[in-house]
C-alpha cells in the first residue's frame, strides 16, 4: 500500500533504533553512577544533582516520544493533544505543590517535631556494624593534655567518618564537627554509653530549637548545635569518668546509623 | 491527505483511533502527574519509618528501568516487523516485549514483598500511601498492557496481522512506550532522588 510505504520511510531505521535504545541505555547508567555514593561523584556536583538528573530523565523522555512514538515525524496535532495533557498536569502538580509548601511550612514542621525514628530496619544495623568496622584504621587517639579531634560527616550517607575517639579522663577535649553534606543537617552528641537511641528520641521531642536535644539531659556530657549543610563547629567539655561514652547525631531518625565511641582513659 | 486510504470520515484528516490513544494517554498524564505530585508533596512527612532510605534498593530498580527500556526497542520491532508484513518477526518481538515487561512486573512483585516485610504498607505511614499508590498503577498499566501484548502476539499468530492492520500494532506501541516514560519520571523522582530520603526531609539551610 503506497500509504504504508510511505509512512514507514519517515521512521527510523533498525539501526537508528539501535543507537537511540544505547543512548537512553548510557543515559540511565549515567543516572545511577551519578548517585551511587561509593563512585562519589554526588559530593563534588552538591546540590546541583537534582536539577542534573531531572534534566537527564527529561531527555530520556523527550527521546522515547519524539522516536519511538514517532511524534517527530507524526502529525502535529497528536503532539498537540498529548503535550496540552503534559502542561496541564504539571500545572496539577505545580499547583498541589504550591498549596502544600505555602501553608506556612507547618505539615513539614508538624512532621519534624513528631517523626518516630525507624528501629525495624536490619540493614540499618548492619549498616552501622559495617561503619565501625570500617572506622576502625580511622581512629583517633590522644592521650593526655588538651585534646582536639576532628570528627566529620560523610557525604550524604548518615554516618560519621570516624568509628571511635578517645581522650584522657580530665582533659580538656575540643571537638570540631565538619557537615559537608548538601541536605542534611547534623549535630554531634556525646552521650553515656547504650544511651544514644533514648537520647535522641526526647531529642526528637524537644525539636529543632533545642538542637535536637532535650534540655537539662542527664545523660548529654556535652553537644555541638545543629549544623546546617555545610557547616562546623566545635564542642568543648572536660572528659569525663573514664569509661566508655557514645558521640551520636541526633537528627531524628539519624542516630540509627550515625554514631560511634568516645572513650575515656 | 495519505490517511485517505483508511477510508474513514474524519474533520481532522487524523486517524480517529490513533487521535484517541494520544487523547487518553495526555489524559493519563494528569492521572499520574496528579499521583507523583501527591508523592512530592507528602515527600519526608512521614512520622513513622520505614523511611525511603531504609529499604529503596537503586541497583535492583536501575536492573529493571533497563528491562522496561529494552521493552520500548522490542516494541519498536514489533511494530516495524508489522509494517514489513513479517509475521514471524512480528510474533516474536510481541512475545519478547510481553516477556520484558513480565520480568519487570517480577522485580516489581519482589520489591512490593520486600517492603511488606520491611514494614511498608499502604496505611503504615505517607511513603508508604504514596509509594504504593504511583507504583501500583504503574504497575497495573504494565500488567494491563502485558495482557494486550499477549492477545495481540495471539492475533499475529493467526496470521491476521500485516502492514494492513499496523495500526493495531502502532496503538499498542504508544501505551508502552507511554508506560515506559512514566517509568522514566519514577525512577528519577522516587528512587535516584527520592531514595535517599531519611525521616522528615531537613527543612532547608538558608
Amino acid at each position: 500500500m503506497a500509504h504504508e510505504t510511505e509512512h514507514k520511510s519517515n521512521h527510523p531505521s533498525f539501526n537508528q533504533y539501535v543507537v537511540i535504545a544505547i543512548i537512553l541505555f548510557a543515559i540511565t547508567i549515567v543516572e545511577f553512577g551519578i548517585i551511587w555514593d561509593r563512585i562519589g561523584i554526588e559530593d563534588d556536583l552538591g546540590a546541583a544533582v537534582i536539577p542534573i538528573l531531572v534534566g537527564l530523565s527529561a531527555i530520556k523522555f523527550a527521546i522515547v516520544i519524539m522516536y519511538y512514538m514517532h511524534l517527530k515525524f507524526d502529525h502535529r496535532l497528536f503532539g498537540t493533544v498529548f503535550v496540552s495533557g503534559l502542561i496541564l498536569s504539571f500545572l496539577v502538580g505545580g499547583a498541589l505543590l504550591a498549596l502544600f509548601l505555602s501553608f506556612n511550612g507547618e505539615p513539614r514542621e508538624y512532621a519534624l517535631a513528631h517523626a518516630v525514628p525507624y528501629e525495624g530496619h536490619k540493614a540499618a544495623e548492619e549498616h552501622a556494624a559495617e561503619v565501625v568496622e570500617r572506622g576502625t584504621g580511622a581512629e583517633t587517639t590522644i592521650a593526655s593534655g588538651p585534646v582536639e579531634l576532628a570528627v566529620g560527616a560523610v557525604g550524604e550517607t548518615l554516618t560519621f567518618d570516624t568509628a571511635s575517639i578517645t581522650a584522657k579522663s580530665g582533659s580538656e577535649v575540643t571537638i570540631t564537627f565538619k557537615n559537608p553534606s548538601a541536605n542534611n543537617q547534623h549535630n554531634l552528641v556525646i552521650v553515656q554509653d547504650g544511651t544514644k537511641d533514648a537520647v535522641a528520641a526526647d531529642g526528637t521531642a524537644a525539636g529543632p530549637a533545642n538542637n535536637w536535644v532535650a534540655p537539662g539531659d542527664a545523660r548529654v556530657v556535652a553537644n555541638t548545635p545543629l549544623l546546617a549543610s555545610g557547616a562546623s563547629g566545635e564542642v568543648i567539655f572536660t572528659a569525663p569518668a573514664p569509661g566508655t561514652y557514645q558521640f551520636v547525631c541526633t537528627f531524628p531518625g539519624h542516630n540509627f546509623t550515625m554514631f560511634g565511641n568516645f572513650i575515656v582513659n | 491527505m495519505a490517511h485517505a486510504v483508511e477510508h474513514e470520515y474524519t474533520t481532522t484528516g487524523l486517524n480517529h483511533r490513533k487521535m484517541l490513544m494520544w487523547v487518553f494517554l495526555g489524559s493519563d498524564c494528569l492521572f499520574f502527574g496528579s499521583l507523583i505530585a501527591t508523592y512530592m508533596v507528602y515527600r519526608g512527612q512521614s512520622l513513622v519509618g520505614p523511611y525511603p532510605i531504609d529499604i529503596i534498593d537503586i541497583p535492583l530498580t536501575t536492573v529493571s528501568t533497563f528491562v522496561l527500556l529494552m521493552s520500548s526497542f522490542a516494541m519498536v520491532q514489533a511494530l516495524s516487523a508489522t509494517q514489513a508484513d513479517n509475521k514471524k518477526g512480528l510474533v516474536t518481538w510481541l512475545l519478547f516485549t510481553a516477556g520484558l515487561g513480565m520480568i519487570f512486573i517480577g522485580f516489581q512483585i519482589y520489591e512490593f514483598n520486600a517492603f511488606k516485610n520491611e514494614g511498608l504498607t499502604l496505611g503504615g505511614n505517607l511513603f508508604g500511601a504514596t509509594f504504593f499508590t504511583l507504583t501500583g498503577f504503574h504497575g497495573a498499566h504494565v500488567t494491563l498492557g502485558i495482557i494486550w501484548l499477549l492477545a495481540m502476539a495471539y492475533i499475529g499468530g493467526k496470521g491476521r496481522l500485516g502492514p494492513n492492520t499496523a495500526l493495531d500494532v502502532e496503538l499498542l506501541g504508544l501505551y508502552w512506550h507511554f508506560v515506559d516514560i512514566v517509568w522514566i519520571v519514577i525512577f528519577t523522582l522516587l528512587y535516584l532522588i527520592g531514595g535517599f530520603d531519611a525521616g522528615p526531609v531537613p527543612i532547608p539551610s538558608p
